[in-house]
């Protein structure tokens, strides 16, 4: 298990211009404008679940670029059902990475309802063809490539560390300058 | 806010003379099509099944099916950030559900988003337990600001279709399109 800003420092290191990145709120979104990201980004700062079907629509939408989704436990545990709905639409340009750190970090680090969930098997039951558990950078940096390459909506489940005393910046863009900002060319 | 009663002179920008002979379910697919739209995403239920069967049909259209109808605002509104024309076709018991994520991500950054809403329940509906939903339905649309208008099939549906759709794109946010099963015929 290792901290969130090294994934996501990771996962940012291997995106392209090409490539169309979605936050949800919370910590990655708030993280993302210090990070010199190559690709245009799309971060939320409120709307629980709706990273991976807004990067649904731009997957759908642009089969020439390659999306990438984060989304959260908190908020997939909150509407799962988008797994099916992907799994069903079959985009082969859509990968979503889930942080999984079983806390609420941006309400103040609430723990999750106390549920085992198997993010793994979940994705699978709900029918994507490729789901892979990823445990530490050096994984993410084998795995990313290969759910890039899946010709088949991808999803990669980060054990992320939950720090309760993380100091994570507050969120310095507003809606308007991300919406202004973000073009996908 | 009132709703708008959909009378479109085919004289006002919009032509759809060649589909004067079809039925209400053409006529709305229609004015999609001649609006733009590209991806179209939905929970159906039995009026709304009937109008997706039509949209699955076109060739300008993706047609998604959406487990939840969050989703679906959500995947309209990826589209239409990535360069396309999002709708939603939805009842107006999903539509009730969907008041956070048109707060958190159509309002909040001015996304383009327009709905096709089953009115189920508003008296004209034989259904007796829709009757709750269409209580408050037009109530609720009033409660969240959302500008809407009741289709009238006496008039040009293509048109008052691409008219919603446009309104939706030029004030960069919601607009709703009630409509009842006679409207398909």
């Amino acid at each position: 298990m290792i901290p969130r800003k090294a994934f996501l420092e990771g996962l940012v290191a291997m995106l392209t211009p090409r490539d169309v990145l979605v936050s949800c709120l919370g910590a990655n979104a708030r993280y993302l404008p210090h990070l010199a990201v190559p690709a245009p980004c799309f971060a939320l700062c409120d709307s629980m679940g709706a990273a991976i079907p807004l990067a649904l629509g731009m997957a759908l939408q642009r089969p020439d670029r390659h999306v990438i989704a984060l989304e959260g436990d908190g908020s997939l545990m909150m509407s799962p059902n988008v797994l099916a709905t992907v799994a069903a639409a079959r985009p082969a340009n859509l990968t979503a990475l889930l942080w999984v750190n079983r806390h609420y970090e941006s309400s103040g680090g609430q723990t999750l309802p106390a549920a085992p969930l198997d993010w793994v098997g979940l994705a699978r039951g709900m029918g994507l063809g490729h789901v892979e558990a990823v445990a530490d950078l050096l994984a993410l940096r084998a795995a990313y490539p290969r759910a890039r390459d899946a010709r088949a909506p991808a999803l990669l489940v980060l054990d992320v560390a939950f720090d309760p005393h993380e100091e994570i910046p507050p969120y310095s863009e507003r809606p308007d300058e991300i919406r202004a900002r973000f073009r996908v060319g | 806010m009132g709703p708008t009663r959909c009378t479109v002179a085919r004289s006002g920008g919009w032509s759809y003379a060649s589909t004067v002979e079809l039925s209400g379910v053409r006529r709305m697919v229609a004015g999609l099509e001649a609006a733009g739209v590209t991806l179209a995403a939905s929970v159906p239920d039995t009026w709304i099944g009937r109008l997706m069967q039509t949209v699955r049909a076109s060739a300008k259209i993706r047609a998604v099916d959406v487990a939840r109808e969050e989703e679906a605002v959500a995947i309209a509104c990826g589209a239409s950030l990535a360069g396309g024309r999002g709708a939603v076709l939805i009842q107006n018991a999903g539509l009730l559900n969907c008041g956070g994520v048109l707060a958190g991500l159509v309002e909040l950054y001015r996304i383009p988003c327009f709905f096709i809403v089953s009115y189920r329940g508003d008296g004209r509906d034989p259904i007796y337990y829709h009757a709750p939903k269409g209580r408050v339905t037009e109530a609720t649309l009033g409660a969240w600001r959302l500008p809407y208008a009741l289709a009238d099939r006496a008039e040009d549906l293509a048109a008052q279709v691409a008219r919603g759709v446009q309104l939706a794109h030029d004030s960069r946010g919601p607009y709703v399109l009630l409509i009842t099963g006679g409207d398909l015929e």
